[in-house]
Protein backbone atom coordinates (compact mmCIF):
# COMPACT_ATOMS: atom_id res chain seq x y z
CA UNK A 1 0.00 0.00 0.00
CA UNK A 2 1.37 3.37 -0.85
CA UNK A 3 1.37 5.73 2.06
CA UNK A 4 2.30 9.03 0.32
CA UNK A 5 4.11 10.07 3.46
CA UNK A 6 7.14 7.88 3.07
CA UNK A 7 9.62 10.66 2.30
CA UNK A 8 12.97 9.53 3.73
CA UNK A 9 14.77 11.82 6.21
CA UNK A 10 16.83 14.65 4.66
CA UNK A 11 20.11 13.06 5.69
CA UNK A 12 19.39 9.97 3.56
CA UNK A 13 19.90 11.61 0.13
CA UNK A 14 21.94 14.56 1.42
CA UNK A 15 25.02 12.51 2.34
CA UNK A 16 25.37 11.48 -1.33
CA UNK A 17 24.89 15.03 -2.62
CA UNK A 18 27.53 16.42 -0.27
CA UNK A 19 30.11 13.71 -1.00
CA UNK A 20 29.85 13.81 -4.80
CA UNK A 21 31.46 17.26 -5.36
CA UNK A 22 34.47 16.20 -3.28
CA UNK A 23 35.18 13.40 -5.76
CA UNK A 24 35.04 15.93 -8.60
CA UNK A 25 37.48 18.17 -6.69
CA UNK A 26 39.80 15.16 -6.44
CA UNK A 27 39.52 14.64 -10.21
CA UNK A 28 40.60 18.25 -10.75
CA UNK A 29 43.50 17.88 -8.33
CA UNK A 30 44.56 14.69 -10.09
CA UNK A 31 44.88 16.68 -13.31
CA UNK A 32 46.95 19.31 -11.51
CA UNK A 33 49.30 16.63 -10.13
CA UNK A 34 49.57 14.45 -13.23
CA UNK A 35 49.45 17.26 -15.77
CA UNK A 36 49.42 16.84 -19.57
CA UNK A 37 50.07 13.07 -19.50
CA UNK A 38 46.43 12.41 -18.58
CA UNK A 39 45.36 13.88 -21.92
CA UNK A 40 47.70 11.58 -23.85
CA UNK A 41 45.47 8.48 -23.78
CA UNK A 42 42.33 7.15 -22.12
CA UNK A 43 44.35 4.14 -20.93
CA UNK A 44 46.79 6.11 -18.74
CA UNK A 45 46.44 5.42 -14.99
CA UNK A 46 45.54 9.09 -14.45
CA UNK A 47 42.81 9.12 -17.11
CA UNK A 48 41.27 5.88 -15.81
CA UNK A 49 41.34 7.22 -12.26
CA UNK A 50 39.87 10.61 -13.25
CA UNK A 51 37.10 8.96 -15.27
CA UNK A 52 36.03 6.82 -12.31
CA UNK A 53 36.30 9.73 -9.88
CA UNK A 54 33.60 11.41 -11.98
CA UNK A 55 31.46 8.43 -12.99
CA UNK A 56 31.55 6.43 -9.76
CA UNK A 57 32.49 9.17 -7.29
CA UNK A 58 30.16 11.85 -8.60
CA UNK A 59 27.50 10.43 -10.93
CA UNK A 60 26.78 7.11 -9.23
CA UNK A 61 26.72 8.79 -5.78
CA UNK A 62 24.12 11.37 -6.74
CA UNK A 63 22.07 8.99 -8.88
CA UNK A 64 21.67 6.34 -6.17
CA UNK A 65 21.03 8.98 -3.48
CA UNK A 66 18.41 10.68 -5.65
CA UNK A 67 16.70 7.36 -6.46
CA UNK A 68 16.29 6.63 -2.74
CA UNK A 69 14.56 10.02 -2.48
CA UNK A 70 12.36 10.01 -5.57
CA UNK A 71 11.26 6.39 -5.91
CA UNK A 72 8.32 6.85 -3.51
CA UNK A 73 7.16 10.03 -5.32
CA UNK A 74 7.70 8.97 -8.92
CA UNK A 75 6.79 5.29 -8.69
CA UNK A 76 4.79 5.14 -5.46
CA UNK A 77 7.13 2.36 -4.36
CA UNK A 78 7.93 2.04 -0.68
CA UNK A 79 11.53 1.58 0.44
CA UNK A 80 11.32 -0.18 3.79
CA UNK A 81 14.30 1.40 5.63
CA UNK A 82 15.58 4.29 3.53
CA UNK A 83 18.05 5.63 6.10
CA UNK A 84 19.70 2.26 6.73
CA UNK A 85 19.92 1.69 2.97
CA UNK A 86 21.39 5.16 2.41
CA UNK A 87 24.03 4.61 5.11
CA UNK A 88 25.14 1.26 3.74
CA UNK A 89 25.17 2.33 0.09
CA UNK A 90 26.97 5.58 0.88
CA UNK A 91 29.76 3.88 2.81
CA UNK A 92 30.14 1.18 0.16
CA UNK A 93 30.19 3.64 -2.74
CA UNK A 94 32.62 6.04 -1.10
CA UNK A 95 35.01 3.34 0.13
CA UNK A 96 34.73 1.27 -3.04
CA UNK A 97 35.12 4.32 -5.26
CA UNK A 98 38.27 5.50 -3.46
CA UNK A 99 39.83 2.02 -3.55
CA UNK A 100 39.05 1.56 -7.24
CA UNK A 101 40.48 4.96 -8.14
CA UNK A 102 43.56 4.32 -5.99
CA UNK A 103 43.99 0.98 -7.73
CA UNK A 104 43.94 2.64 -11.17
CA UNK A 105 46.08 5.62 -10.26
CA UNK A 106 48.83 3.83 -8.36
CA UNK A 107 48.59 0.51 -10.19
CA UNK A 108 47.62 -1.56 -7.14
CA UNK A 109 45.91 -4.83 -8.17
CA UNK A 110 44.57 -5.50 -4.65
CA UNK A 111 42.94 -2.06 -4.46
CA UNK A 112 41.47 -2.42 -7.94
CA UNK A 113 39.94 -5.81 -7.17
CA UNK A 114 38.93 -4.82 -3.62
CA UNK A 115 37.30 -1.57 -4.78
CA UNK A 116 35.45 -3.29 -7.61
CA UNK A 117 34.22 -6.05 -5.28
CA UNK A 118 33.02 -3.53 -2.69
CA UNK A 119 31.25 -1.49 -5.39
CA UNK A 120 29.74 -4.65 -6.86
CA UNK A 121 28.44 -5.74 -3.48
CA UNK A 122 27.02 -2.29 -2.69
CA UNK A 123 25.23 -1.98 -6.02
CA UNK A 124 23.95 -5.54 -5.70
CA UNK A 125 22.42 -4.67 -2.31
CA UNK A 126 20.89 -1.50 -3.79
CA UNK A 127 19.46 -3.40 -6.75
CA UNK A 128 17.92 -6.08 -4.51
CA UNK A 129 16.14 -3.44 -2.42
CA UNK A 130 14.97 -1.54 -5.53
CA UNK A 131 13.83 -4.71 -7.24
CA UNK A 132 11.73 -5.73 -4.22
CA UNK A 133 10.23 -2.23 -3.97
CA UNK A 134 9.37 -2.11 -7.67
CA UNK A 135 8.11 -5.69 -7.85
CA UNK A 136 4.40 -4.92 -7.54
CA UNK A 137 4.57 -1.54 -9.30
CA UNK A 138 3.09 -1.57 -12.82
CA UNK A 139 4.87 0.57 -15.44
CA UNK A 140 2.06 3.11 -15.76
CA UNK A 141 4.35 5.93 -16.90
CA UNK A 142 7.44 6.16 -19.11
CA UNK A 143 9.36 7.30 -16.02
CA UNK A 144 8.63 4.15 -14.06
CA UNK A 145 9.57 1.92 -16.97
CA UNK A 146 12.64 4.06 -17.58
CA UNK A 147 13.81 3.57 -14.00
CA UNK A 148 13.36 -0.21 -14.29
CA UNK A 149 15.36 -0.29 -17.54
CA UNK A 150 18.07 1.93 -16.05
CA UNK A 151 18.47 -0.44 -13.09
CA UNK A 152 19.04 -3.24 -15.59
CA UNK A 153 21.72 -1.09 -17.22
CA UNK A 154 23.28 -0.51 -13.79
CA UNK A 155 23.50 -4.26 -13.19
CA UNK A 156 25.29 -4.79 -16.53
CA UNK A 157 27.75 -1.87 -16.23
CA UNK A 158 28.79 -2.91 -12.72
CA UNK A 159 28.99 -6.58 -13.71
CA UNK A 160 31.25 -5.75 -16.67
CA UNK A 161 33.34 -3.41 -14.53
CA UNK A 162 33.85 -6.08 -11.89
CA UNK A 163 34.84 -8.60 -14.54
CA UNK A 164 37.42 -6.24 -16.04
CA UNK A 165 38.86 -5.17 -12.68
CA UNK A 166 39.36 -8.80 -11.67
CA UNK A 167 40.83 -9.59 -15.10
CA UNK A 168 43.30 -6.71 -14.71
CA UNK A 169 44.22 -7.71 -11.18
CA UNK A 170 44.54 -11.41 -11.93
CA UNK A 171 45.92 -11.12 -15.46
CA UNK A 172 43.03 -12.99 -17.16
CA UNK A 173 43.25 -12.90 -20.97
CA UNK A 174 40.22 -10.80 -21.97
CA UNK A 175 39.81 -8.32 -24.87
CA UNK A 176 39.88 -5.36 -22.45
CA UNK A 177 39.59 -2.44 -24.94
CA UNK A 178 36.46 -3.94 -26.53
CA UNK A 179 34.96 -4.68 -23.12
CA UNK A 180 35.86 -1.20 -21.86
CA UNK A 181 33.88 0.39 -24.71
CA UNK A 182 30.93 -1.86 -23.95
CA UNK A 183 31.22 -1.08 -20.22
CA UNK A 184 31.19 2.64 -21.01
CA UNK A 185 28.22 2.17 -23.33
CA UNK A 186 26.14 0.36 -20.71
CA UNK A 187 27.17 2.86 -18.04
CA UNK A 188 26.67 6.11 -19.93
CA UNK A 189 23.75 5.15 -22.18
CA UNK A 190 22.03 2.19 -20.49
CA UNK A 191 22.27 3.35 -16.90
CA UNK A 192 22.95 7.11 -16.78
CA UNK A 193 21.27 8.07 -20.07
CA UNK A 194 18.09 6.10 -19.50
CA UNK A 195 17.84 7.23 -15.87
CA UNK A 196 18.37 10.83 -16.98
CA UNK A 197 15.54 10.50 -19.51
CA UNK A 198 13.23 8.93 -16.91
CA UNK A 199 13.95 11.88 -14.59
CA UNK A 200 13.73 14.45 -17.40
CA UNK A 201 10.18 13.29 -18.23
CA UNK A 202 9.27 14.42 -14.70
CA UNK A 203 11.50 17.38 -13.91
CA UNK A 204 11.69 19.30 -17.21
CA UNK A 205 7.93 20.05 -17.31
CA UNK A 206 7.93 20.49 -13.52
CA UNK A 207 10.82 22.93 -13.11
CA UNK A 208 10.39 24.88 -16.34
CA UNK A 209 6.63 24.62 -16.94
CA UNK A 210 7.13 23.19 -20.42
CA UNK A 211 4.62 20.95 -22.20
CA UNK A 212 5.04 17.29 -21.25
CA UNK A 213 7.24 14.96 -23.30
CA UNK A 214 5.20 13.36 -26.09
CA UNK A 215 4.16 9.85 -25.03
CA UNK A 216 5.46 7.77 -27.93
CA UNK A 217 9.14 8.87 -27.96
CA UNK A 218 9.27 8.76 -24.15
CA UNK A 219 8.14 5.13 -24.11
CA UNK A 220 10.49 4.22 -26.95
CA UNK A 221 13.70 5.97 -25.94
CA UNK A 222 14.72 3.62 -23.08
CA UNK A 223 13.78 0.60 -25.19
CA UNK A 224 15.79 1.86 -28.18
CA UNK A 225 18.87 2.42 -26.02
CA UNK A 226 18.55 -0.99 -24.40
CA UNK A 227 18.10 -2.69 -27.77
CA UNK A 228 21.16 -0.89 -29.20
CA UNK A 229 23.24 -2.01 -26.21
CA UNK A 230 22.09 -5.61 -26.51
CA UNK A 231 23.05 -5.64 -30.20
CA UNK A 232 26.38 -4.01 -29.32
CA UNK A 233 26.99 -6.75 -26.73
CA UNK A 234 26.19 -9.45 -29.30
CA UNK A 235 28.63 -7.77 -31.67
CA UNK A 236 31.38 -7.96 -29.03
CA UNK A 237 30.67 -11.58 -28.11
CA UNK A 238 30.61 -12.79 -31.75
CA UNK A 239 33.38 -10.44 -32.85
CA UNK A 240 31.33 -8.52 -35.43
CA UNK A 241 32.83 -5.00 -35.61
CA UNK A 242 30.23 -3.74 -38.12
CA UNK A 243 27.41 -4.71 -35.73
CA UNK A 244 29.15 -2.88 -32.89
CA UNK A 245 29.44 0.24 -35.04
CA UNK A 246 25.85 0.03 -36.27
CA UNK A 247 24.56 -0.17 -32.69
CA UNK A 248 26.77 2.75 -31.61
CA UNK A 249 25.29 4.79 -34.44
CA UNK A 250 21.77 3.80 -33.35
CA UNK A 251 22.49 4.80 -29.74
CA UNK A 252 23.91 8.15 -30.92
CA UNK A 253 20.83 8.85 -33.06
CA UNK A 254 18.47 7.94 -30.17
CA UNK A 255 20.43 10.18 -27.81
CA UNK A 256 20.46 13.14 -30.20
CA UNK A 257 16.72 12.73 -30.76
CA UNK A 258 16.07 12.83 -27.02
CA UNK A 259 18.33 15.87 -26.54
CA UNK A 260 16.73 17.67 -29.48
CA UNK A 261 13.26 16.96 -28.14
CA UNK A 262 14.26 18.29 -24.72
CA UNK A 263 15.70 21.47 -26.27
CA UNK A 264 12.46 21.97 -28.20
CA UNK A 265 10.36 21.56 -25.05
CA UNK A 266 12.62 23.96 -23.15
CA UNK A 267 12.08 26.46 -25.95
CA UNK A 268 8.36 26.35 -25.10
CA UNK A 269 8.83 26.87 -21.39
CA UNK A 270 6.37 29.19 -19.67
CA UNK A 271 8.71 30.45 -16.96
CA UNK A 272 9.99 33.97 -17.37
CA UNK A 273 13.31 33.56 -15.61
CA UNK A 274 16.22 31.59 -17.11
CA UNK A 275 17.50 30.12 -13.85
CA UNK A 276 20.64 28.08 -13.18
CA UNK A 277 18.84 24.78 -13.62
CA UNK A 278 17.71 25.80 -17.10
CA UNK A 279 21.14 27.16 -18.08
CA UNK A 280 22.93 24.07 -16.76
CA UNK A 281 20.57 21.89 -18.79
CA UNK A 282 21.16 23.95 -21.92
CA UNK A 283 24.91 23.59 -21.42
CA UNK A 284 24.49 19.83 -20.82
CA UNK A 285 22.35 19.45 -23.93
CA UNK A 286 24.86 21.24 -26.18
CA UNK A 287 27.79 19.21 -24.83
CA UNK A 288 25.88 15.91 -25.13
CA UNK A 289 24.80 16.60 -28.69
CA UNK A 290 28.43 17.35 -29.66
CA UNK A 291 29.61 14.18 -27.93
CA UNK A 292 26.93 12.07 -29.61
CA UNK A 293 27.83 13.55 -33.00
CA UNK A 294 31.42 12.42 -32.34
CA UNK A 295 30.13 8.95 -31.45
CA UNK A 296 28.12 8.84 -34.67
CA UNK A 297 31.05 10.06 -36.77
CA UNK A 298 33.41 7.49 -35.26
CA UNK A 299 30.83 4.74 -35.93
CA UNK A 300 30.67 5.66 -39.62
CA UNK A 301 34.36 6.54 -39.94
CA UNK A 302 36.34 4.55 -37.32
CA UNK A 303 39.65 6.28 -38.14
CA UNK A 304 38.31 9.40 -36.39
CA UNK A 305 38.72 7.80 -32.98
CA UNK A 306 42.44 7.38 -33.73
CA UNK A 307 42.83 11.17 -33.93
CA UNK A 308 44.74 12.81 -31.08
CA UNK A 309 42.47 13.65 -28.18
CA UNK A 310 39.31 12.33 -29.88
CA UNK A 311 38.26 9.88 -27.16
CA UNK A 312 39.39 12.11 -24.27
CA UNK A 313 37.46 15.00 -25.83
CA UNK A 314 34.39 12.79 -26.19
CA UNK A 315 34.69 11.72 -22.53
CA UNK A 316 34.99 15.30 -21.28
CA UNK A 317 32.01 16.40 -23.37
CA UNK A 318 29.67 13.61 -22.31
CA UNK A 319 30.67 13.30 -18.63
CA UNK A 320 31.83 16.75 -17.47
CA UNK A 321 29.82 18.68 -20.08
CA UNK A 322 26.70 16.52 -20.22
CA UNK A 323 25.89 14.40 -17.20
CA UNK A 324 27.55 16.56 -14.54
CA UNK A 325 25.74 19.65 -15.85
CA UNK A 326 22.36 17.90 -15.78
CA UNK A 327 23.00 16.60 -12.28
CA UNK A 328 24.22 19.88 -10.80
CA UNK A 329 21.29 21.69 -12.44
CA UNK A 330 18.86 19.33 -10.71
CA UNK A 331 20.70 19.50 -7.36
CA UNK A 332 20.13 23.26 -7.33
CA UNK A 333 16.38 22.66 -7.20
CA UNK A 334 16.22 19.43 -5.23
CA UNK A 335 18.45 20.39 -2.29
CA UNK A 336 16.74 23.71 -1.40
CA UNK A 337 13.31 22.16 -1.95
CA UNK A 338 14.02 19.20 0.32
CA UNK A 339 15.46 21.55 2.94
CA UNK A 340 12.35 23.73 2.77
CA UNK A 341 10.01 20.72 2.87
CA UNK A 342 11.63 19.18 5.94
CA UNK A 343 11.62 22.56 7.72
CA UNK A 344 7.99 23.15 6.80
CA UNK A 345 6.95 19.73 8.06
CA UNK A 346 8.85 20.40 11.26
CA UNK A 347 7.22 23.79 11.83
CA UNK A 348 3.80 22.41 10.83
CA UNK A 349 1.44 25.40 10.75
CA UNK A 350 3.03 27.11 13.74
CA UNK A 351 6.38 28.30 12.38
CA UNK A 352 7.17 29.30 8.78
CA UNK A 353 10.18 27.96 6.89
CA UNK A 354 12.35 30.37 4.85
CA UNK A 355 11.64 30.21 1.09
CA UNK A 356 14.00 28.22 -1.15
CA UNK A 357 16.15 31.12 -2.46
CA UNK A 358 16.86 32.13 1.14
CA UNK A 359 18.33 28.72 1.78
CA UNK A 360 20.34 28.75 -1.46
CA UNK A 361 20.71 32.26 -2.92
CA UNK A 362 20.81 32.74 -6.72
CA UNK A 363 24.01 34.81 -6.47
CA UNK A 364 26.01 31.87 -5.10
CA UNK A 365 24.49 29.43 -7.56
CA UNK A 366 25.14 31.66 -10.58
CA UNK A 367 28.73 32.31 -9.57
CA UNK A 368 29.37 28.57 -9.30
CA UNK A 369 27.77 27.97 -12.68
CA UNK A 370 30.03 30.55 -14.33
CA UNK A 371 33.07 28.93 -12.74
CA UNK A 372 31.92 25.55 -14.02
CA UNK A 373 31.44 26.89 -17.54
CA UNK A 374 34.98 28.33 -17.54
CA UNK A 375 36.39 25.03 -16.24
CA UNK A 376 34.61 23.10 -18.98
CA UNK A 377 35.94 25.35 -21.75
CA UNK A 378 39.46 25.06 -20.31
CA UNK A 379 39.19 21.27 -20.15
CA UNK A 380 38.16 21.09 -23.80
CA UNK A 381 40.92 23.49 -24.82
CA UNK A 382 43.40 21.38 -22.82
CA UNK A 383 42.59 18.42 -25.09
CA UNK A 384 44.16 20.44 -27.93
CA UNK A 385 46.89 22.14 -25.84
CA UNK A 386 47.56 19.73 -22.95
CA UNK A 387 51.03 21.10 -22.20
CA UNK A 388 49.81 24.66 -21.74
CA UNK A 389 46.38 24.14 -20.28
CA UNK A 390 46.23 20.68 -18.70
CA UNK A 391 47.13 21.70 -15.16
CA UNK A 392 45.24 25.00 -15.33
CA UNK A 393 42.08 23.21 -16.49
CA UNK A 394 42.44 20.77 -13.59
CA UNK A 395 42.75 23.64 -11.14
CA UNK A 396 39.69 25.39 -12.60
CA UNK A 397 37.68 22.16 -12.42
CA UNK A 398 38.72 21.58 -8.79
CA UNK A 399 37.75 25.15 -7.90
CA UNK A 400 34.37 24.99 -9.67
CA UNK A 401 33.49 21.78 -7.85
CA UNK A 402 34.82 23.14 -4.59
CA UNK A 403 32.37 25.97 -5.27
CA UNK A 404 29.57 23.42 -5.67
CA UNK A 405 30.48 21.81 -2.35
CA UNK A 406 30.56 25.27 -0.74
CA UNK A 407 27.11 26.24 -2.09
CA UNK A 408 25.63 22.93 -0.89
CA UNK A 409 27.28 23.03 2.56
CA UNK A 410 26.19 26.66 3.03
CA UNK A 411 22.60 25.68 2.22
CA UNK A 412 22.76 22.91 4.80
CA UNK A 413 24.17 25.40 7.32
CA UNK A 414 21.25 27.76 6.70
CA UNK A 415 18.87 24.83 7.00
CA UNK A 416 20.33 23.95 10.43
CA UNK A 417 20.14 27.59 11.53
CA UNK A 418 16.50 27.83 10.42
CA UNK A 419 15.75 24.61 12.31
CA UNK A 420 17.17 26.15 15.49
CA UNK A 421 15.26 29.41 14.96
CA UNK A 422 12.04 27.50 14.44
CA UNK A 423 12.65 25.36 17.54
CA UNK A 424 12.96 28.56 19.54
CA UNK A 425 9.81 29.99 18.00
CA UNK A 426 7.84 26.82 18.70
CA UNK A 427 9.07 26.76 22.31
CA UNK A 428 7.99 30.38 22.86
CA UNK A 429 4.59 29.68 21.32
CA UNK A 430 4.09 26.71 23.66
CA UNK A 431 4.60 28.95 26.66
CA UNK B 1 -13.10 9.54 -22.47
CA UNK B 2 -13.09 12.01 -19.60
CA UNK B 3 -11.86 10.50 -16.35
CA UNK B 4 -11.18 12.03 -12.97
CA UNK B 5 -7.52 11.87 -13.87
CA UNK B 6 -7.81 13.74 -17.18
CA UNK B 7 -10.33 16.27 -15.89
CA UNK B 8 -8.41 17.19 -12.76
CA UNK B 9 -5.05 17.16 -14.59
CA UNK B 10 -6.44 19.69 -17.06
CA UNK B 11 -7.45 21.86 -14.13
CA UNK B 12 -3.89 21.64 -12.74
CA UNK B 13 -2.61 22.90 -16.08
CA UNK B 14 -5.11 25.77 -16.06
CA UNK B 15 -3.69 26.83 -12.66
CA UNK B 16 -0.09 26.49 -13.98
CA UNK B 17 -0.98 28.85 -16.81
CA UNK B 18 -2.11 31.60 -14.41
CA UNK B 19 1.04 31.06 -12.34
CA UNK B 20 3.22 31.49 -15.44
CA UNK B 21 1.33 34.65 -16.45
CA UNK B 22 1.99 36.21 -13.05
CA UNK B 23 5.68 35.36 -13.24
CA UNK B 24 6.00 36.75 -16.75
CA UNK B 25 4.31 39.96 -15.69
CA UNK B 26 6.84 40.29 -12.85
CA UNK B 27 9.59 39.70 -15.41
CA UNK B 28 8.23 42.65 -17.42
CA UNK B 29 8.03 44.71 -14.20
CA UNK B 30 4.26 45.02 -14.65
CA UNK B 31 3.23 44.57 -11.06
CA UNK B 32 -0.44 45.40 -11.67
CA UNK B 33 -0.78 42.64 -14.26
CA UNK B 34 1.15 40.28 -11.96
CA UNK B 35 -1.27 41.00 -9.12
CA UNK B 36 -4.24 40.30 -11.36
CA UNK B 37 -2.77 37.03 -12.68
CA UNK B 38 -1.76 35.90 -9.21
CA UNK B 39 -5.32 36.67 -8.09
CA UNK B 40 -6.72 34.41 -10.84
CA UNK B 41 -4.18 31.76 -9.93
CA UNK B 42 -5.04 31.79 -6.24
CA UNK B 43 -8.79 31.69 -6.90
CA UNK B 44 -8.39 28.78 -9.31
CA UNK B 45 -6.15 26.81 -6.93
CA UNK B 46 -8.40 27.39 -3.93
CA UNK B 47 -11.44 26.27 -5.95
CA UNK B 48 -9.51 23.16 -6.98
CA UNK B 49 -8.57 22.38 -3.35
CA UNK B 50 -12.16 22.96 -2.23
CA UNK B 51 -13.69 20.63 -4.77
CA UNK B 52 -11.16 17.95 -3.85
CA UNK B 53 -11.66 18.34 -0.11
CA UNK B 54 -15.45 18.64 -0.25
CA UNK B 55 -16.38 16.37 -3.14
CA UNK B 56 -13.67 14.06 -4.43
CA UNK B 57 -11.80 13.04 -1.27
CA UNK B 58 -14.90 12.35 0.90
CA UNK B 59 -16.41 10.18 -1.85
CA UNK B 60 -13.13 8.28 -2.19
CA UNK B 61 -12.83 7.88 1.58
CA UNK B 62 -16.43 6.69 1.96
CA UNK B 63 -16.01 4.13 -0.81
CA UNK B 64 -12.60 2.75 0.20
CA UNK B 65 -12.60 3.33 3.96
CA UNK B 66 -9.12 4.93 3.62
CA UNK B 67 -9.52 8.07 5.69
CA UNK B 68 -5.97 8.38 7.01
CA UNK B 69 -4.24 7.44 3.77
CA UNK B 70 -3.28 9.47 0.70
CA UNK B 71 -6.17 11.94 0.98
CA UNK B 72 -4.96 12.99 4.42
CA UNK B 73 -1.47 13.74 3.11
CA UNK B 74 -2.96 15.67 0.19
CA UNK B 75 -5.01 17.78 2.63
CA UNK B 76 -1.86 18.55 4.60
CA UNK B 77 -0.05 19.64 1.46
CA UNK B 78 -3.04 21.79 0.48
CA UNK B 79 -2.63 23.61 3.79
CA UNK B 80 1.08 24.17 3.13
CA UNK B 81 0.26 25.61 -0.28
CA UNK B 82 -2.46 27.84 1.17
CA UNK B 83 0.17 29.24 3.56
CA UNK B 84 2.66 29.78 0.73
CA UNK B 85 0.01 31.52 -1.35
CA UNK B 86 -0.85 33.88 1.54
CA UNK B 87 2.83 34.76 1.91
CA UNK B 88 3.18 35.32 -1.84
CA UNK B 89 0.02 37.44 -1.80
CA UNK B 90 1.40 39.57 1.04
CA UNK B 91 4.67 40.04 -0.87
CA UNK B 92 3.00 41.04 -4.12
CA UNK B 93 0.59 43.37 -2.29
CA UNK B 94 3.60 45.07 -0.68
CA UNK B 95 5.27 45.31 -4.12
CA UNK B 96 8.24 43.23 -2.90
CA UNK B 97 9.03 41.33 -6.10
CA UNK B 98 12.14 39.56 -4.75
CA UNK B 99 10.22 38.14 -1.84
CA UNK B 100 7.39 37.20 -4.19
CA UNK B 101 9.74 35.35 -6.56
CA UNK B 102 11.21 33.42 -3.63
CA UNK B 103 7.79 32.34 -2.38
CA UNK B 104 6.65 31.59 -5.93
CA UNK B 105 9.66 29.36 -6.62
CA UNK B 106 8.94 27.33 -3.49
CA UNK B 107 5.23 27.23 -4.24
CA UNK B 108 5.80 26.04 -7.81
CA UNK B 109 7.91 23.04 -6.85
CA UNK B 110 5.65 22.17 -3.93
CA UNK B 111 2.65 22.36 -6.23
CA UNK B 112 4.24 20.35 -9.06
CA UNK B 113 5.35 17.47 -6.86
CA UNK B 114 1.93 17.48 -5.23
CA UNK B 115 0.20 17.41 -8.63
CA UNK B 116 2.44 14.58 -9.73
CA UNK B 117 1.39 12.43 -6.77
CA UNK B 118 -2.28 13.17 -7.49
CA UNK B 119 -2.05 12.66 -11.25
CA UNK B 120 0.01 9.47 -11.12
CA UNK B 121 -1.43 7.83 -8.04
CA UNK B 122 -4.46 9.31 -6.34
CA UNK B 123 -6.58 10.13 -9.42
CA UNK B 124 -6.00 6.72 -11.01
CA UNK B 125 -7.04 5.18 -7.66
CA UNK B 126 -10.16 7.35 -7.72
CA UNK B 127 -10.97 6.30 -11.28
CA UNK B 128 -10.52 2.68 -10.31
CA UNK B 129 -12.62 2.73 -7.13
CA UNK B 130 -15.30 5.21 -8.17
CA UNK B 131 -16.15 3.88 -11.62
CA UNK B 132 -19.84 3.51 -10.72
CA UNK B 133 -20.09 7.08 -9.42
CA UNK B 134 -17.95 8.57 -12.20
CA UNK B 135 -20.60 10.47 -14.23
CA UNK B 136 -22.14 12.03 -11.11
CA UNK B 137 -18.78 13.07 -9.64
CA UNK B 138 -17.52 14.54 -12.91
CA UNK B 139 -20.70 16.56 -13.22
CA UNK B 140 -20.25 17.96 -9.72
CA UNK B 141 -16.57 18.72 -10.25
CA UNK B 142 -17.43 20.48 -13.49
CA UNK B 143 -20.00 22.73 -11.83
CA UNK B 144 -17.61 23.51 -8.99
CA UNK B 145 -14.55 24.22 -11.12
CA UNK B 146 -16.03 25.86 -14.18
CA UNK B 147 -18.33 28.18 -12.23
CA UNK B 148 -16.12 31.26 -12.33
Amino acid sequence: MLSFENAPPFSAPLRFFLTAPLFAVLAGLLLVIEGPVVFASRWTPGALAATHLLTVGFMLQVMLGALIQVLPVVAGADLPRPLALARAVHVGLTGGGLLLVGGFWFGLPWALAGGALLLGLTVFLFLIVMWRALLGVPSTSPSIRGIKFALLGLAVVVGLGLLMALALAEGWPLPLPLLADLHAGWGLAGWAGVLLAAMAYVVVPMFQLTPGYPARPSWWFPLAILAALLVWSIGVVFDLPWLVRASQLAAAVAGITFAGLTLRLQGKRRRAKADATYRYWQMGMMASILALLMLGIAAVWPAASELDGWTIGFGILIVAGGFLSFIVGMLYKIVPFLAWMHLQNYGATKATAPAMPRLMPDVEVNRQMQAYGVALVLLLAAVVFPDWLGRLAGLAFALANGGLAWVLFRAVGRYRQAWLDMTLKLAIKKK
Amino acid sequence: MTTIRTFMTDDHHRCDEFFAEAEQAIGKKNIEAARASFGHFRTAVLAHFDSEEKTLFPTFEAKTGMTMGPTQVMRMEHQQMRDLMSQAQAAIDAGDTDEYMGQAETLLIMMQQHNMKEENMLYPMCDQHLSAELPAILERLETELCAE
